[in-house]
This record gives C-alpha cells, sequence and structure tokens, in this order.
C-alpha cells in the first residue's frame, strides 16, 4: 500500500525535506515527539509485517543506549541525581539524552520512510536535468551499499558451491569473507565505470535528451504541496517568534502553551501525521471499495 | 549487520565507562557539610569567584541562564580557607564549590593533552556560555599563570580569583594573551 508515494515527486522531496529539517534541528519535546509518531506510523505502512520485529530490536535498544549515553558525558544541570567522579550526573542530561533520543530514532524512521518513497527514478527525474552529474552519482552511491550487499551474498554463494569454506572454523571464515571482499572491491570498481560509461552512451547529460517519466503535477499535488507549504511556513514562524523555544540545561523550562504556540504545534502535527493519514484513508477506500463488489 | 552495530555500540559505551572510572557518590557524600577549621598554626589561602564580565556583555548570555548570573557578579565572596600540603589551585576550588553547594563541571587531567584538570563551568555558566571567547580562567596573586590549575601548588597566604572572561582574557586584564596564542584554563 503506497498511496502517498504516488504523488509528484517534487511534493515528495518538498514534504520529506520539511519534516527532516524541522525535526532535525529544533529541539522541542512536542515537535520531537510528533515526527517521532509520524514515522513511526508511517514506516508501519510501508514495511512488512515481518520486518517489525527486527525493527524493534534494533531501534528500541539504540533508543536507549542514545539516551544513556548523554548525562555520562555531559554534567549540566540543576537537579544532581549522584556524582560520576566528582561531576554531577543530572536529571536534566537524562531528559535531554532521551530527547536527543526520540530525534534520532525519529530523523532514521523518516530516512527509511524516505528511501521506500523517494526511488532513484524519482530523485533523477528531479535533479537530472538540473545538475546531472551530481545526481547521478547520489542515486548511484545510494543504491551502492543495497547493491554490494546483495553481489556479495552471490560471491560468497558462488565459492560455496564450488567447496571453498564450507568448514565451521571461525578462521575459515574471515578467510572466506576476506577472499569475497577483495573481490568485491574490484567489481565495485569495474561496475561503477560500466554504469558511467553506459549513461554516457546513452547520452545522458547532452542537450537535447529527453526523458520519458510517468509523473505528471495533477491537481492533489498541488493541494498536497500547498498545505504543505502553510503548515510549514506556521510551524518556521513559530519557530522565529521563539514561541517553541525550548531549553533543558541548566533547568527545563517550562512548555508554554499560548495560542499561537499550540497552533504551531497542531500544525507540526498534522504535518508529520499527513502521509499516516492519506495511507489510512486509501486503505480505508480500497476496503470499502471491495466490500461493495 | 544491524545488531553488531549495537553490539559495537554498547561496547564503545562500556569500554567508555570503565576508562572514565566508577566512582559514585550520593549528592550528600558530594557536598561537605564540613571543611578544615583554622586554628592560628594553619596555613591558609583566599579564593573568590566572580563573573562581573557578564554584566557588561548581558546581550551574549544565553537568555536561559540569566537567573544564575548574581547581580553584583560575585559566587563566592572572598573566602579564606585552609591549605593543606601539596594543595593546587583546583583542590581549593573543588573544596570551595562541594563546602558551598555550588556546581561545577571539570575535565579530567588525564581526558586532555594538556595534562591538567579544565573547568568547564562555574555555577552552570559554562565556557561559551557569553559569547563565543568566554570561559573561566584563574589568576593568583593578580597574575595569570599560562598553565592549568591542578598544575599550580599554592603556598601560605596566596590569593587565588576566579573569574569568568567573555573575551579571551583581554577583559579581565591578562595581557600574556597579546603575544602568545594559548589555551585558557
Amino acid at each position: 500500500m503506497k498511496a502517498f508515494s504516488d504523488y509528484h515527486p517534487l511534493v515528495l522531496l518538498v514534504y520529506f525535506l520539511s519534516i527532516l529539517i524541522v525535526a532535525m534541528f529544533v529541539n522541542n519535546p512536542v515537535i520531537g515527539i510528533f515526527a517521532l509518531i509520524g514515522g513511526i506510523l508511517f514506516c508501519a505502512m510501508l514495511s512488512k509485517r515481518s520486518e517489525t520485529a527486527g525493527n524493534l530490536g534494533f531501534y528500541i535498544p539504540l533508543f536507549f543506549m542514545v539516551a544513556i549515553t548523554n548525562p555520562l558525558f555531559s554534567h549540566n544541570g540543576v537537579t544532581p541525581l549522584f556524582f560520576l567522579n566528582g561531576n554531577p550526573v543530572t536529571a536534566e542530561a537524562f531528559a535531554y539524552g532521551i530527547a536527543i533520543a526520540v530525534t534520532v530514532t525519529g530523523v532514521m524512521m523518516w530516512c527509511k520512510c524516505y528511501s521506500a518513497v523517494m526511488t532513484s527514478d524519482k530523485f533523477l527525474y528531479l535533479f537530472g536535468k538540473a545538475i546531472p552529474k551530481l545526481s547521478l552519482v547520489l542515486s548511484m552511491a545510494l543504491r551502492f551499499i543495497p547493491m554490494f550487499k546483495r553481489q556479495m551474498h552471490k560471491v560468497s554463494r558462488a565459492q560455496k558451491s564450488m567447496g571453498l569454506y564450507s568448514s565451521k572454523s571461525f578462521i575459515d571464515k574471515i578467510k572466506s569473507t576476506m577472499r569475497v571482499f577483495m573481490a568485491m572491491l574490484s567489481w565495485s570498481l569495474e561496475n561503477s565505470i560500466e554504469t558511467s560509461a553506459s549513461m554516457k552512451a546513452r547520452g545522458y547529460g547532452l542537450k537535447g535528451r529527453t526523458n520519458f517519466s510517468l509523473f505528471r503535477f495533477y491537481p492533489r499535488d498541488g493541494i498536497l504541496l500547498s498545505v504543505c507549504a502553510v503548515l510549514l511556513g506556521v510551524t518556521v514562524a513559530g519557530i522565529i517568534t521563539g514561541d517553541t523555544a525550548f531549553y533543558y540545561y541548566p533547568r527545563i523550562s517550562e512548555l508554554t502553551l499560548t495560542p499561537f504556540s499550540v497552533t504551531v504545534y497542531t500544525a507540526f502535527g498534522i504535518l508529520s501525521f499527513l502521509p499516516f493519514m492519506i495511507e489510512v484513508k486509501e486503505a480505508l477506500k480500497w476496503k470499502y471499495c471491495i466490500s461493495k463488489i | 549487520m544491524k545488531k553488531d552495530l549495537l553490539a559495537i555500540l554498547g561496547i564503545i559505551l562500556i569500554i567508555a565507562v570503565i576508562l572514565n572510572g566508577t566512582e559514585i557518590q550520593s549528592v550528600d557524600e558530594y557536598y561537605l557539610t564540613h571543611i578544615d577549621d583554622i586554628t592560628p598554626e594553619s596555613k591558609t589561602v583566599f579564593i573568590t569567584i566572580r563573573c562581573d564580565t557578564i554584566l557588561n556583555n548581558l546581550g551574549d548570555l544565553d537568555s536561559n541562564l540569566l537567573e544564575f548570573v548574581p547581580l553584583d557578579g560575585v559566587i563566592l565572596p572572598k573566602t579564606e580557607y585552609v591549605l593543606r600540603n601539596g594543595d593546587t589551585v583546583f583542590d581549593i576550588l573543588d573544596r570551595a564549590v562541594r563546602y558551598n553547594k555550588i556546581q561545577m563541571e571539570y575535565q579530567g587531567a588525564k581526558q586532555n593533552s594538556f595534562g591538567s584538570v579544565y573547568i568547564q563551568g562555574i555555577n552552570f555558566l559554562y565556557e561559551f556560555s557569553c559569547g563565543p571567547l568566554s570561559g573561566w580562567m584563574y589568576r593568583v596573586d593578580g597574575e595569570f599563570p599560562n598553565y592549568g590549575c591542578s598544575k599550580y601548588e599554592l603556598k601560605d597566604g596566596q590569593n587565588i580569583e576566579w573569574i569568568y572572561t567573555c573575551d579571551l582574557g583581554q577583559d579581565v586584564g591578562a595581557e600574556w594573551m597579546n603575544n602568545m596564542g594559548g589555551e585558557e584554563k
């Protein structure tokens, strides 16, 4: 189910950029939590059920590790809990650690969604004309690691089928990994040269070259883009006026709940839940149509 | 793959904790309730902690730190403390802030390349809290020693001043900054 990814690439790019930048650079707990929950919900819609356990097993320990690291190194704050080597370990540092963990996991969730939604053909469609070289390099770099993993698996299976390194000894495993890795290095260099030569042969980046793409800017794209712009505008206004300013050190500041700041929080909340709402709407429509048939 | 990353992170964290040492004290144990009594034969030194330069540069100060700047700029008025044998400037400061329940954060001597303790913040006023050139400096008997506070061994009757600077020492009269590039300590 990928209703959101059917929107025009430009809209998707603007949307992801605005969410990521706001979530990364604003350390307000409300905004952080909205971004995290929105990211989790959208990610849950995009990924398969079978992946969920693995994801939880990675992100929950990561969350706690990031949260615990901060108070070990940052000793600012008015409420000391205990003293470690003569430096205080404070409640504020714990709170800030949790806030960092929320931001980090939230941004990781959104990046995961980004890579699922913004496929390299969309990226090339957006930037292929304007900055052909950079966009080709970027899209090659982005697909490099998954491709590397796939090819590595292939090579090691080929080695195994030849009867090499099939014993269970640890040293043997290291040897085989080394051998496969060496082969992979030269393969990846060769592959990137081949890709660029092939793109050149197709006249990529030349003047007058046309591309075929299925992306058209429908009215609904315009609606989503303007909704995003308005919501982002309200959020940025809140950040600039300082209504959403929040400090953890040395004393955790109180959340100011003026009518304007509530508006800002609501705007950002809607912005971060937008893809989830679109997915749910489409899912409901699908279900409703099936039941009618 | 992902699990390996997590395991590596966890191991780094544990190593960091072990390397840092794990001397844990409760809040009551940390703050001193009693300090050496001054007797006629004991050696003593004086210590002052001040941040008046911030009052001239309030515009640069992070707005949430305003409540921690005393109105007269004096965090610890000139006080006399007993000098134990081999005490450095840092030992006296450490005892004084523990006795007066003033917050202080420092970087241990082993954690930097100068081999000396570095005072990062006193009373929630940290380095860089008031502009990019701000931080804590100390002077003994009116002179700024150009080295770390845990390397300066004190003598009887000396006068320590911990001063907050907003301009790498220029605003508190540290002349040596003009002819040699150095690290503030």
